[in-house]
């Protein structure tokens, strides 16, 4: 069948109406050469993209018969997918189509409409000439499952849990421990303004245990998982015995939280077991059973509190530090108002709305705050210099060491696993730090709470509950995904076996087919952007809808 | 030469960041020379050296690849995938004796429009001098 080419320009008003000439245009189109057994036919119109234009658009389509289409006008950003609705709508395959851009690229670059109007003219000849390349492709649906796992019973992955927990969908939750409520159930008082924080954390755990819909696991572990966004095969272990758990799930939270840096593994800060020396988190288990006390028994009647512990080894303020100090600091306090309590600290970080009203209150509870710029420890002797100021020594009861808090032991294990990156502090990597912030480099793993880097209660709880949000949005029950078209594919016949593509797919989409001797692309996994094909030392791979023949012939007619 | 030599450049630009920068050149109303025809791939790491090969063979007085900044890629990695494989053809290209300095490789933003105009502007000029792409005058290799 002789191919029938749509060229449509739109004038998008002035934009390009009064930019390039499209009279000259249309004349020019059919006289193309090179195009003699092809029927070019060139029109243009007002606005493409209102309501007219697409209706005028769909029904050209139909009328004429095109077996191909191209539309010169803005750019694909704005309006591709429009003009894709209106070949869908008129019986035409949209990857048969294609957009031109002469607004940003020509109309609006270029003064001299002349010139504008010559670069549109290429840019045009050379869509005609990639159309004609194009194939047909066909977008498939994909049946989901709602249902989530989480991997992590703190308070991160709790809140994620009962978010999503819900008549339409269930949580699997599996915790690594034989418990729910993570580290923050040790703590007496979960945020410095509310007393009863065991409670809080106490009444979530019930929440979760009677929560019909989530199934909770303990004492169990991620052992495998494949698949993609709405359809994740994973089985879990338990870590005491052989027990093993198939399930189907549509998406993975990661909420496996942090682990506190031993302190003494810092320069400046060994010190021996018998010391008067402790960790924020051995503080927190004291307050919680018998009080704070000394070896000895006795109550300390000074103590110092050492913020920024490990900060510059690791590069990062752990954020929360300052504020469960002064927390800390309190629990002294209340215990005996006459404790001398001196916090020593490099950068004093409150970046929630209420913080600076606790520190000023901590002030008026007589706590001395020193900014320093270097400090070490000798038993229970500070040696340290403030801002601006000499070397001075201090002896102390009792120290409490703030350690920056790093990523739990299995985070590397677990990331390996779910083949997503970690951070260059190896905490997960979301996707995007500021806009994609608990999306992962694989669609349908999310990651929230501290395993994402350090963060507290309120923080965990609020990306948790974003994080439900976006599943629940994402993975509608009885609802379909619709994979990437524009995918790679494999020739059989060329692939050599190198697994060059699979060392370079970011996304775990390439896999070894041992019996074949092949790589394979797991099309519903692959985003398209064709790296395996850059990287193919044997002329194996195929970009859909970006070919060579398709690309080599847009970039040669261009260039006539 | 009796007029002036208007060179072509084919510009490959991934579609997450350099593309866009290009169409916010547009929208910014940057001037730059006609010189520059822009296509789009998904990623510059699609960009394997024959492509640009093609590019250069076809004509196109100098090749332009656009990629997203180090660490911003829209695939992760890609781009550093890109680096290393454009520094490749860059070798290959002396080794060869053509001029390599006819294929650039530039990070630009979705939100730089004004690199990219002052890129386009300033490669323009940079391949004028050059002159015509040897390989349309005759065969050379």
């Amino acid at each position: 069948m002789k191919a029938k080419i749509g060229i449509y320009v739109c004038e998008c008003g002035p934009n390009i109406g009064e930019t390039i000439d499209i009279p000259r245009v249309l004349e020019t189109i059919p006289a193309l050469e090179g195009y003699e057994d092809v029927e070019l036919v060139p029109k243009s119109f007002g606005l493409l993209c209102s309501p007219a234009g697409k209706e005028y658009l769909a029904k050209e389509i139909t009328d004429n018969g095109f077996t191909h289409l191209v539309v010169a006008a803005c750019s694909p950003r704005d309006h591709n997918s429009t003009f894709i609705g209106v070949c869908k709508e008129a019986g035409l395959n949209p990857y048969l189509y294609k957009i031109i851009n002469i607004r940003e690229h020509c109309g609006w670059i270029i003064h001299d409409k002349e010139a504008a109007t010559d670069k549109a003219i290429q840019y045009i000849r050379s869509g005609i000439s990639r159309v004609l390349y194009q194939s047909e492709l066909f977008e498939r649906q994909l049946e989901i499952t709602p249902d989530v796992l989480v991997i992590g019973g703190g308070i991160a992955g709790m809140e994620a849990a009962l978010s999503l927990a819900s008549h339409d969908r269930k949580v699997y939750l599996a915790e690594k421990t034989g418990e729910l409520g993570g580290k923050a159930a040790r703590f007496a008082s979960l945020l410095p303004r509310q007393g009863r924080g065991a409670d809080v954390i106490r009444e979530k755990i019930k929440a979760v245990e009677e929560n019909e819909h989530i199934r909770v696991h303990l004492n169990t572990e991620l052992e495998s998982s494949i698949g993609f966004l709405g359809n994740f095969e994973v089985v879990l272990a338990g870590n005491g015995d052989d027990e093993k758990t198939d399930l189907k799930v549509g998406a993975i939270i990661i909420a496996t939280g942090y682990r506190m840096s031993d302190p003494g593994s810092f320069t400046g800060y060994e010190y021996a077991d018998t010391d008067e020396v402790y960790s924020s988190l051995e503080i927190e288990r004291m307050n919680g059973g018998e009080g704070i006390a000394l070896r000895s028994g006795a109550k300390p009647a000074s103590v110092a509190l050492i913020h920024c512990v490990g900060r510059q080894e690791k590069g990062y303020c752990s954020r929360i530090c300052c504020n469960y100090m002064m927390k800390i600091a309190g629990y002294f306090k209340k215990q005996s108002g006459a404790t001398k309590v001196t916090e020593f600290f490099f950068d004093m970080c409150l970046p929630h709305k209420a913080d600076q009203e606790f520190f000023d209150h901590s002030v008026g509870l007589g706590i001395d705050f020193k900014r320093v710029k270097e400090i070490g420890l000798s038993g229970t002797s500070v040696e340290f210099a403030e801002t601006g100021g000499g070397k001075q020594k201090m002896d102390f009861d009792m120290v409490v060491l703030a350690s920056a808090m790093e990523p739990s032991e299995d985070t590397e294990a677990l990331a390996g696993l779910l083949e997503i990156d970690l951070d260059e502090r190896g905490f997960f990597k979301e996707a995007h730090q500021t806009t994609d912030p608990v999306a992962t480099s694989i669609d349908g793993i999310f990651v929230v709470g501290a395993s994402q880097g350090p963060r507290g209660v309120s923080d965990s709880m609020l990306l948790a509950q974003a994080t439900a949000g976006r599943i629940r949005c994402q993975l509608k029950p009885g609802g379909k995904i619709v994979p990437e078209v524009k995918v790679s594919e494999i020739m059989e016949a060329y692939c050599t076996g190198c697994r060059t593509c699979l060392e370079v797919c970011g996304y775990g989409a390439i896999y070894f087919d041992d019996q074949k001797g092949i790589s394979i692309v797991n099309e519903a996994v692959c985003r398209g952007c064709g790296n395996c094909f850059g990287s193919c030392p044997s002329g194996a791979l195929r970009t859909k809808h970006f070919t060579n023949k398709q690309l080599y012939r847009e970039v040669t007619e261009a260039l006539k | 030469m009796d007029k002036e030599f208007t060179p072509r450049i084919a510009a490959i630009l991934c579609q997450w960041c350099s593309y866009t920068g290009a169409d916010l050149a547009g929208t910014s109303r940057l001037q730059y020379p006609t010189s520059i025809i822009a296509m789009k791939v998904m990623c510059s790491s699609r960009v394997d050296p024959v492509l640009l090969l093609k590019a250069y063979l076809s004509g196109s007085d100098g090749v332009l690849l656009g990629g997203c900044h180090p660490g911003d890629c829209h695939y992760e990695v890609g781009n550093y995938h890109t680096r290393r494989r454009f520094a490749i053809l860059k070798a290959v290209f002396d080794t060869l004796g053509l001029e390599s300095a006819r294929l650039k490789l530039s990070w630009i933003s979705a939100s730089e429009g004004p690199k990219f105009a002052q890129v386009a502007n300033d490669y323009t000029e940079e391949i004028k001098k050059m002159g015509e792409n040897p390989s349309k005058k005759k065969m050379f290799l």
